[in-house]
Order: structure tokens, then C-alpha cells, then sequence
């Protein structure tokens, strides 16, 4: 499914030279849920940048869902991103768009029949428990609930990766509870997940395989 | 998917509000403009097309030919270079038509002693001598007949329409193009706004793994539109005016310039009225695209 191979990640900012990533390897069976963890600027959101394609590594080499990543043509990024959900720390809901038309934002750009979009846009709501807000406005949202939408947004195409970014980040433990429950339901559906997070407590909590990096190193790998 | 691109142009219509309107506004200007002038010339051509044919120079003649003799004359004339047609106008035949033009003024003419009216020949120039040049040079070759008193007739007004023609078109296109370019910037303008408006949808398209068409379909879409609703708009402008001021203007024009009737644009001329519209705005909205990667 995925597969890191000594990847190093060097960001250039004007004559400074900063070593995100160091000679990263592992690898992420199908269905597996990863956890990610790691200090501030460890490296997890750069890892994660990586394996949706969104930046480039320095060397070494990434595969995901049978992609090498390297060398990528822009309809193939596109190709690879259509089977990864991606959700973030803050929602990136559409302010204008209710729930639901922000959740079928994404198959109307694929242009998914309209018939399935309905079926398929509640389906995803049920899944994180929004179906009785599918008519409200972002701005009338708690953030929990708008994380909640967003993840709906990621898993409605049903990929077989999701990725996610401190998703639980701006939340209070109760909503980050929620969310997380919401993540092991997708996971035992069979969706590979990668959660990345520097929550120690609540990485460890989740008693799955975690993965812990430091200054951009791997310096951990159990469970 | 269409509904999808169209719905999500005509969001960025409604976001780019007030801009999109101006480029609406300029597009209706400039195009309202280039039409108005494209009417006038393409009448004014018809009417120097119709009058270069129904040129007509007369020679007087010194005499009545005697009827045995018109026939070769007529023949002579006709052999001339630069003459199409020539008609025989004889004394009587002339004071019938003076007779005619006068109604019922006519007991004048019986009045007179004598028939004043010379006979003369009615020449039509072929299309080559339908130059101011070209008739100045058969009206000299006509005078030098032997039987010829007098010639009259040139084409030197018919000239000075189509110069006039010339001119106009030449301004419309000037101050339509002037327009035209400033309706494009403002597109340009809306289009740029409609981009910053968009962020966060192409933010989220490319994540979602959107096709580049998807992507930008709905900016281009967007531009065309604003053209398009100026075109019709200058098209509706022009209708009216035309509907108005038509039927004052034609017996003048009957009258000054032999067109009974003045024409409105034919249906390729609505389609391309229309088609440039969603050209420029269409053009505009590629251009800001073009200008800044989304
Ligand atoms: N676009 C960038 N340009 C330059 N440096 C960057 C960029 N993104 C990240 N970095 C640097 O790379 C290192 C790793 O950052 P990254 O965001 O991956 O850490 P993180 O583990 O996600 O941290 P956090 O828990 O705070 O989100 C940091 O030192 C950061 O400053
Ligand atoms: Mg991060």
C-alpha cells in the first residue's frame, strides 16, 4: 500500500538549508491504521505532504497505491490523489456551501451522477454522525462538527487511503474522542489510515502501530 | 458535470458582482459601438453599390437624328470603350417624360410654341469606367462626337459616399477596438477577482484530484459568460435603436439616398455579434488564467 524507502526531505528557504525528513523507510500494509507521532516539527506533516503527492522528497524513493511518486506526470498526481482522503487540522470547509454541498463538492468535480452523490453524501455523513446537520453552514458548525464534515468530505469517494493531519488538534478531548471513533470505524471498514498527531497520550490511547519520528528521524516503530 | 461548470461560473459571476458588471457594461459599449457603425457602413454600401449601377451619363445631341440614322448612331456610341448601354431619347419621347415628372403641372408644356427638348443619348458606363477616372475619360471620348452638344453626368458624389463609407467603417472598427481592449482588461479584472475568490475550491479541487480542465473550465466559462450577456444586451441596444429610428430615417434616406429601406443585421451577422462577445470575454477570463497559475 505504502512504502517509504530512505526518503530525506531538505526545505531550501533562501540560503537555509532545513533537514525535515532523515532517511525515512517503512512500510504501510492495506487496512493497516498508522499512527504518526512526533514533537512539533518532527517531520509528520512533511511526511504526509509526501505521500499525497503535495511536495516532493529530496531523495529516496515513495510508493503508494502502486504509484511511484517521483516521477509523475500531473494527470497521474491527479489519478493518485482521487484514491487518498485527506483531512487536516483546521476543517477547509467551503464558507458558502452547506455540509452537504460541501461533501459532494467532490464527486460533482468528478462528476459523480447526481443520484449517487446523494446516496453516497449521506452515506459518508452517517458514518461520522452529521446526517441531522447536513443543511447547516460551516459558520454555524462547532469545530468539532466541522472536522467531522471535512472527514465525511474525505472518506465520501470511499478511498482505500486516508490521511490525516492533527485532525483531533483544535478540538476538546470529547470531540477528539469522537473523531477518533469515527477514525477506527473507517479503519475497520478496511481503509487504510494514517493519523498523524503529536498527542502523546492520546497516540498511545489508541493502541494501534504507531510510528514516532524525531528531528526527522524514525526513532520509533511498534504496536 | 456541465451543470456542475456552469453552476460553479455562474457563482463567480455573483462574486466578482460589481467588476464582472463593468466588464459587462464596456463589453455592451464596445460592442453596441462596433454594431452601430457595421450598420450604417453596410448601408451606406448598399447604397453606393445600387447607385454605381444606375450611373448614367446623357449626351445631348445637336439634332434629331432622322430615324433612319439612330440605329447606326446608337451602334457607334455603344462601340465606344467604357459604354455598357446606350438608349435613344428622342424630342417627343423627352417632353413626354417632362410631361410625367410635371403631373398635373403638365398644360405648361402645351403652352410652349415649340418643343424645347434636344434629343439625346442615355449611356450607362460598364463597371470599369465607373471610376471617377474612368467616367471623366468617357465623358471627354462622348463630347467629341460629332453629333454632340453637351454631356452631362459623373460619378464623383457616388465617390465621395463611398469615401465617406470608408471612413466610417474605419473610425467604427477604431473606436470598437478601443473599447473591445478595455472590456477584455476589466474582464481580465473580474476574472482575477473570481480567482481569489475561488482559492479555497481550487485548493480542495486539486486534493480532491480534479482534472486542470475541471479546474479551470469554470474561469473561462465565467468570462465567456460576461461576454456573451454584453453581446446580447449591445444586440437588444441595437434593436431598439434600430426599431426607433428606422422608420423616421427612411423616407430621408429614400429621399438623399434612393434606399427605400434600411436593412438590420442578417442572422450571420446576429451570430457574430454574439460569437465576439463570448470571444472577448472568453479571451479576457483565459487571460487572467493565464496571467496567474490558480
Ligand atoms: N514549507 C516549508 N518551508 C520551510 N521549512 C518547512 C516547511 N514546512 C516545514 N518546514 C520545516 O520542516 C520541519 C518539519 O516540519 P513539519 O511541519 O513537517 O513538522 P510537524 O511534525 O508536522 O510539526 P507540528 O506538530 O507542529 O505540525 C520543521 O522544522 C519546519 O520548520
Ligand atoms: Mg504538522
Amino acid at each position: 500500500m505504502i512504502e517509504v524507502h530512505r526518503v530525506s526531505k531538505v526545505y531550501s528557504v533562501g540560503p537555509v538549508k532545513v533537514p525535515a525528513l532523515r532517511e525515512v523507510s517503512f512500510r504501510i500494509a492495506k487496512g493497516e491504521f498508522v499512527v504518526l507521532t512526533g514533537a512539533s516539527g518532527a517531520g509528520k506533516t512533511t511526511l504526509l505532504r509526501l505521500l499525497y503527492r503535495d511536495d516532493l522528497p529530496s531523495e529516496g524513493d515513495i510508493e503508494v497505491l502502486g504509484y511511484d511518486l517521483v516521477p509523475m506526470r500531473r494527470s497521474q498526481v491527479a489519478a493518485l490523489r482521487r484514491s487518498i482522503g485527506v483531512v487536516f487540522q483546521d476543517a477547509k470547509l467551503l464558507p458558502v456551501r452547506t455540509v452537504y454541498e460541501n461533501v459532494a463538492f467532490v464527486l460533482r468535480v468528478l462528476g459523480a451522477p447526481r443520484r449517487e452523490i446523494t446516496e453516497r453524501v449521506f452515506d459518508a455523513l452517517r458514518i461520522v454522525g452529521m446526517s441531522s446537520r447536513a443543511q447547516a453552514y460551516p459558520a454555524q458548525l462547532s469545530q468539532g462538527e466541522a472536522q467531522r464534515a471535512a472527514l465525511a468530505r474525505a472518506i465520501v469517494r470511499r478511498p482505500p487511503l486516508l490521511l490525516a493531519d492533527e485532525p483531533t488538534g483544535n478540538l476538546d478531548e470529547s470531540m477528539a474522542a469522537e473523531i477518533l471513533e469515527a477514525l477506527k470505524d473507517i479503519g475497520s471498514g478496511g481503509t487504510t489510515i494514517v493519523l498523524a498527531t503529536h498527542q502523546a497520550r492520546l497516540a498511545a490511547a489508541l493502541k494501534r502501530r504507531t510510528v514516532t519520528l524525531d528531528a526527522g528521524h524514525v526513532v520509533k516503530d511498534e504496536g | 458535470m456541465v451543470g456542475f461548470l456552469v453552476g460553479e461560473a455562474l457563482r463567480d459571476l455573483r462574486r466578482a458582482g460589481r467588476v464582472a458588471v463593468s466588464a459587462i457594461v464596456l463589453i455592451t459599449l464596445s460592442l453596441a459601438a462596433l454594431g452601430g457603425f457595421w450598420l450604417v457602413s453596410s448601408n451606406l454600401d448598399r447604397a453606393v453599390a445600387r447607385w454605381r449601377d444606375r450611373v448614367r451619363i446623357v449626351v445631348y445631341l445637336k439634332r434629331e437624328p432622322s430615324s433612319s440614322d439612330v440605329a447606326a448612331l446608337v451602334e457607334r456610341v455603344r462601340a465606344t470603350p467604357g459604354v455598357a448601354a446606350v438608349t435613344f431619347v428622342g424630342k417627343a419621347e423627352a417632353l413626354r417624360g417632362l410631361k410625367q415628372v410635371l403631373g398635373k403641372d403638365a398644360g405648361v408644356v402645351d403652352q410652349l410654341p415649340a418643343n424645347p427638348l434636344p434629343a439625346s443619348l442615355e449611356v450607362t458606363p460598364a463597371a470599369a469606367a465607373a471610376t471617377p477616372e474612368g467616367a471623366r475619360e468617357l465623358v471627354a471620348r462622348l463630347a467629341a462626337l460629332p453629333e454632340a452638344d453637351e454631356v452631362a453626368g459623373s460619378v464623383d458624389w457616388v465617390e465621395h459616399l463611398s469615401h465617406w463609407q470608408r471612413l466610417l467603417t474605419t473610425i467604427g472598427l477604431g473606436v470598437g477596438a478601443v473599447l473591445g481592449f478595455a472590456a477584455i482588461l476589466t474582464v481580465t479584472t473580474a476574472t482575477t477577482l473570481v480567482l481569489h475568490a475561488r482559492r479555497h475550491e481550487t485548493e480542495i479541487m486539486r486534493l480532491v484530484g480534479a482534472s486542470e480542465v475541471t479546474i479551470r473550465l469554470p474561469l473561462l466559462l465565467q468570462g465567456m459568460m460576461q461576454g456573451l450577456v454584453g453581446a446580447v444586451l449591445a444586440l437588444a441596444t441595437l434593436v431598439l435603436t434600430y426599431s426607433l429610428v428606422a422608420p423616421r430615417l427612411e423616407p430621408l434616406v429614400n429621399l438623399t439616398l434612393g434606399l427605400s429601406q434600411l436593412v438590420f443585421f442578417t442572422p450571420l451577422g446576429v451570430i457574430t455579434l454574439l460569437g465576439a462577445g463570448t470571444l472577448l470575454g472568453g479571451l479576457g477570463g483565459w487571460l487572467a488564467r493565464a496571467g496567474r497559475e490558480p
